[in-house]
Formats: C-alpha cells, sequence, structure tokens
C-alpha cells in the first residue's frame, strides 16, 4: 500500500534529486524529519545524547544508501524502520550493561506527582491535552512507565501515539502482520496502565 | 475489572480509528449498553491522552550540519559507514586475519623443523668420501679395541717396511726407553709384529721422537683413527709423525677424526696427482722451473725433524690408545 498524499510526493522528489548529488535535497530532508525521528528516538532510549547520535547516525546511513531504496514503500517508512532497528539495537546493548530503575526519587515531590497521576487515571472527565503537557510532572511519570515496558511495547506505543503512525505503516516499519500490530499494542497499552497504576499504588503505601 | 483481550483489541482500534464503519458502530452500540466496556474504553483514552499529551523533543540545531559533515566527510576521505553491523564485520575480518597469521606461522614453524632435519648434519660424522674411495680395503682390525676406550684418541699405526727386522728392532727398543709408554700386549710373529700402547700424549710423542730413524727405512706407514661409531675408522695413508702428533694432540676426539679427515684427503689426493712422475721428469730437465711449484709429497720424505721432545704445551693427561704393527712387505 503505497501513500499517495503531498508529503510523500515531495519525498519523491527530494529522494530522487539527493540521488543525484543535490546538497540542498538532502538537507531539506533532513529538516523536514529531524525533528519527528529525533522525538521518536528519544521517547524509546530516553537519552537525550544518545538521541541525538542515533538520529545522526540513521540520517547518514539512510543518505549514503538513498541509491538502494527502491519506492516499494514510502521513504517515510523506510527512514522510521532504519531509526527503530538501530534504536532498538542499541538498547538491547544497554540493557546488558545496565539496569534501570522506573523512579529514582521518592521525595515529597513524587509523590505529589503519583497523586496527580492517580488522579488523573480514575477522574472520568477529559483534561486538555496543553494542561497536561505543561503539567512537567505528570509528564515525567509518564515516561517513566513507558520506560518500565520492554523495547517492542515500548516502540509501538511511540510509534502509534507519538508519532502517529497509522497501523499500515507501524506494521511496515516493525516488518510485522497488521493484526501482530493491533494484539501488541494492545497488550502494551494494557501493561502501561498496570506500571502506571503499580507507581500510584507505590506511592500511597509509602505515604502509609 | 476483568480484561478480555480481544475487547480490548477492539477498543483499542476503535479509538485509534482503525475499525472499518460497520465494526465502529457495533463498538458504538457495545459501549452504550455495557457500562464495563464504557469505563475500559475511558481508561484507554486516557492512557492514549497522556502520551499523546507529551511534548514533543526537538532535535538540537546543530544536527542538520553535523550529518551533512558527517556525509562530506565520508564523501571526501571514502571512509566506510561505520555502522554496527560493519564494525561486527571487521571484528570478524580481523579474527580470520589472525587465524590466517597464526596458521602461516606455524605451517612455517613445521617446514623449518622438517627442512632443518634434512639438511643439519647428522651427530655421528660419516666418513668423507674422498677419504675412503681411493684406499684399499681395510683390513680387520688384527687386535681388538680396548674394552674401556681412552679419554680422547685411539688408533693403530700399521708400518709397511722391507726392513723388517730392523725397523721392529727399532720401534721394540724405543718403546722399552720410554717409561712414559706402557706396551700392554705384545705379538711377534716372522712377518709382523703389534705393539699395543698405551701412554700420554706426552709420551707419544716422545716415542714418535726416538723414531726418527725408522721412517726412512719405511715403504707404507697409515693410521687408523678409530671413531664413535663402532668399526669405522678414518685411515690416514701415507702419515707423517707430525700428522700423527697433530691427529693425536687434538682437544676432542670429534677434532681428532676432523684433522685426520684432512689428512686423509690431502696424502690421498698428493698421492693420485698424475704429475708425480711428470714433475719429477721436469725436475730432473729444468730443476729451477718447478723448485717453487712443486707440491712437497707428505708421504714418506724422511724424518723432517719437526718433532721435538715433549713440551710443556701437550696435555699430559690426556690419554693415547695406540696399537703400532709392523709388517713385513712382501
Amino acid at each position: 500500500m503505497a501513500e499517495t498524499n503531498n508529503a510523500n510526493i515531495d519525498d519523491a522528489v527530494l529522494v530522487d534529486q539527493c540521488r543525484l548529488g543535490y546538497p540542498a535535497a538532502m538537507e531539506r530532508l533532513v529538516l523536514k524529519y529531524q525533528d519527528r525521528l529525533y522525538n521518536v528516538i528519544r521517547k524509546i532510549c530516553t537519552n537525550p545524547d544518545d538521541a541525538a547520535e542515533l538520529t545522526q547516525e540513521t540520517f547518514v546511513k539512510v543518505l549514503e544508501n538513498i541509491d538502494k531504496f527502491q519506492a516499494r514503500s514510502s521513504f517515510y517508512t523506510w527512514l522510521f524502520r532504519i531509526a527503530v532497528n538501530l534504536t532498538i539495537s542499541y538498547c538491547q546493548r544497554r540493557a546488558k550493561f545496565s539496569t534501570s530503575s522506573l523512579s529514582a526519587d521518592d521525595d515529597e515531590h513524587d509523590h505529589h506527582a503519583k497523586q496527580q497521576l492517580q488522579q488523573f487515571l480514575n477522574d472520568d472527565s477529559s483534561p486538555d491535552p496543553a494542561a497536561i503537557a505543561q503539567n512537567r510532572e505528570l509528564c515525567r511519570l509518564a515516561l517513566d512507565a513507558l520506560m518500565g515496558l520492554d523495547d517492542a511495547h515500548r516502540t509501538i506505543i511511540v510509534l502509534r501515539d507519538i508519532e502517529g503512525m497509522t497501523y499500515a505503516q507501524i506494521a511496515r516499519v516493525l516488518n510485522i502482520e497488521l493484526g501482530t500490530v493491533r494484539s501488541r499494542l494492545s497488550r502494551a497499552r494494557s501493561s502501561l496502565r498496570q506500571v502506571m497504576e503499580t507507581m500510584c499504588n507505590e506511592g500511597q503505601s509509602k505515604n502509609r | 475489572m476483568k480484561v478480555n483481550p480481544k475487547i480490548d483489541e477492539l477498543l483499542n482500534s476503535f479509538i485509534d480509528g482503525e475499525l472499518p464503519p460497520r465494526q465502529q458502530t457495533e463498538v458504538q452500540r457495545l459501549v452504550a449498553h455495557d457500562p464495563a466496556i464504557a469505563g475500559r474504553l475511558r481508561q484507554l483514552k486516557k492512557c492514549r491522552l497522556l502520551l499523546t499529551s507529551l511534548p514533543s523533543a526537538h532535535a538540537p540545531a546543530v544536527l542538520s550540519r553535523n550529518i551533512i559533515a558527517a556525509l562530506e566527510r565520508k564523501t571526501l576521505l571514502g571512509e566506510p559507514p561505520s555502522s554496527i553491523e560493519q564494525l561486527a564485520g571487521e571484528r570478524q575480518l580481523f579474527v580470520r586475519k589472525l587465524l590466517a597469521a597464526a596458521a602461516i606461522i606455524a605451517l612455517v614453524a613445521v617446514l623449518s623443523v622438517v627442512i632443518y632435519n634434512i639438511v643439519a648434519p647428522p651427530t655421528t660424522p660419516a666418513p668423507p668420501a674422498i677419504a675412503t674411495r681411493h684406499l684399499p680395503p681395510l683390513p680387520e682390525p688384527a687386535i681388538a679395541l680396548p674394552t674401556t676406550r681412552p679419554a680422547q684418541f685411539a688408533g693403530r699405526l700399521e708400518l709397511g717396511t722391507d726392513s723388517f727386522i730392523q725397523v721392529d728392532a727399532s720401534v721394540s727398543k724405543a718403546i722399552a726407553e720410554n717409561d712414559s709408554v706402557d706396551c700392554t700386549s705384545l705379538t711377534r710373529q716372522p712377518d709382523r709384529a703389534e705393539y699395543i700402547l698405551a701412554c700420554s700424549r706426552k709420551g707419544l710423542a716422545s716415542l714418535l721422537a726416538d723414531l726418527e730413524t725408522v721412517w726412512d727405512k719405511l715403504d707404507s706407514a697409515t693410521l687408523l683413527v678409530y671413531t664413535d661409531t663402532f668399526g669405522r675408522q678414518i685411515a690416514v695413508n701415507a702419515v707423517t709423525a707430525d700428522q700423527i702428533l697433530q691427529i693425536a694432540g687434538q682437544d676432542s676426539l670429534e677434532r681428532s677424526i676432523r684433522v685426520a679427515k684432512d689428512f686423509a684427503a690431502l696424502n690421498n689426493i698428493v698421492e693420485l696427482l698424475p704429475g708425480k712422475d711428470i714433475l719429477t721428469a721436469i725436475d730432473a730437465a729444468a730443476p729451477d722451473l718447478i723448485t717453487t711449484t712443486k707440491i712437497p709429497k707428505p708421504t714418506l720424505t724422511g724424518w723432517s725433524k719437526t718433532i721435538k721432545k715433549p713440551t710443556s704445551q701437550l696435555k699430559t693427561d690426556a690419554k693415547v690408545s695406540l696399537a703400532i704393527t709392523v709388517v713385513a712387505d712382501k
């Protein structure tokens, strides 16, 4: 299934120009996708320096191998496929040498954030997304909960909920079936909810 | 609430807008009639809302410049991309090169050992062809080797003469007059006398000095030098007294054998020189012509007075075992 929106048409033109060696086209491709790519990688691997390096490595690899791109899928999914593969490889290597914890600080400040998270999850109202984004403590806990997932679940949630990919795009990026996307995404969200509830319960038990 | 995975999948697809219109309507009807499912849908939506509301991280401002610079550097320098796969490949290539080098070194070592075994001289020196090729078949040793080998030199001196009685008397007298020479065995027959002697080098030198007059009466003088290999001897034909002393005076048996071979080769070459008679003729016709080129014959040229009574230079502690056989020529 090939995407035929305007962005991909532009991508095809830029890719052709890159193949001819136009530096301006390369720079335009980088500028077009660098923020989105960096954001996805940053949400998967969390470390900003590593995310910047992985983003750079992804673009260098893509532009070096631009002649091998056969346009059977969109440039967008090809780019993110390479980025996700590099990032997951990096995460797997890092996991061998380090252990991560969900939360490092358990002070009063952290307890207050967990209370906010519990209130958010139990409240039936629909808060304003902008207000959520401004609540740094809540966002930090959400990212911590995201890091509590395994690589596959974290990646599929990031691609869907943060990058906003369709299921079909996710299937192409991760090279899996569409049904697998549905089931894996469902399990990943369920796990994320459990991690968040566990964090809230830990906050409550320490408060007592 | 008990979570049904199938319902969860359906609800997640619903909130993501990934359901066909007919299934979407069914989910809406299900949610409207089941409060538990409606509650689960709210949970999933809140969770998704939290994630979609997270602020986006922006790439560093220098990222695009770094990417272009990295590409230019690789293009200009021809650097290979340093991806994880390529690093692994380089590592594998390095290991292969290392193994190949180790295999080559091992092969060279094995070949060196083989070549050394082929080229290296054997520990037991074989008699040189030049020393034995032109020699007549050696007679069986008339005497047995001493049961205990002397320290450094053992041999037999065979003297052939027409004046058997005179030579035998001279030898017998010389042995008797040298106190440092022990005659351990004497066998005398009408045409053959055999003396088995044990002495030091000093005693040998003294004995040879006393045999000064004997050499003029000899037709042949052969020294057999025994080697480490039983039954193998070095035969030095036309040996002189000086040569005997040099051979017996070496520091080790190996050196004595080597010197004996050299003298054997030298004496055989001189004996076989075709110009021996011609030289005599030329000498008679034009004595001055060959004065400077004549090769001195080492054999039976008479006592050259080079043998002196023993000096302190000789090692007196070195034992010599020598059998002297005087044989009458027929």
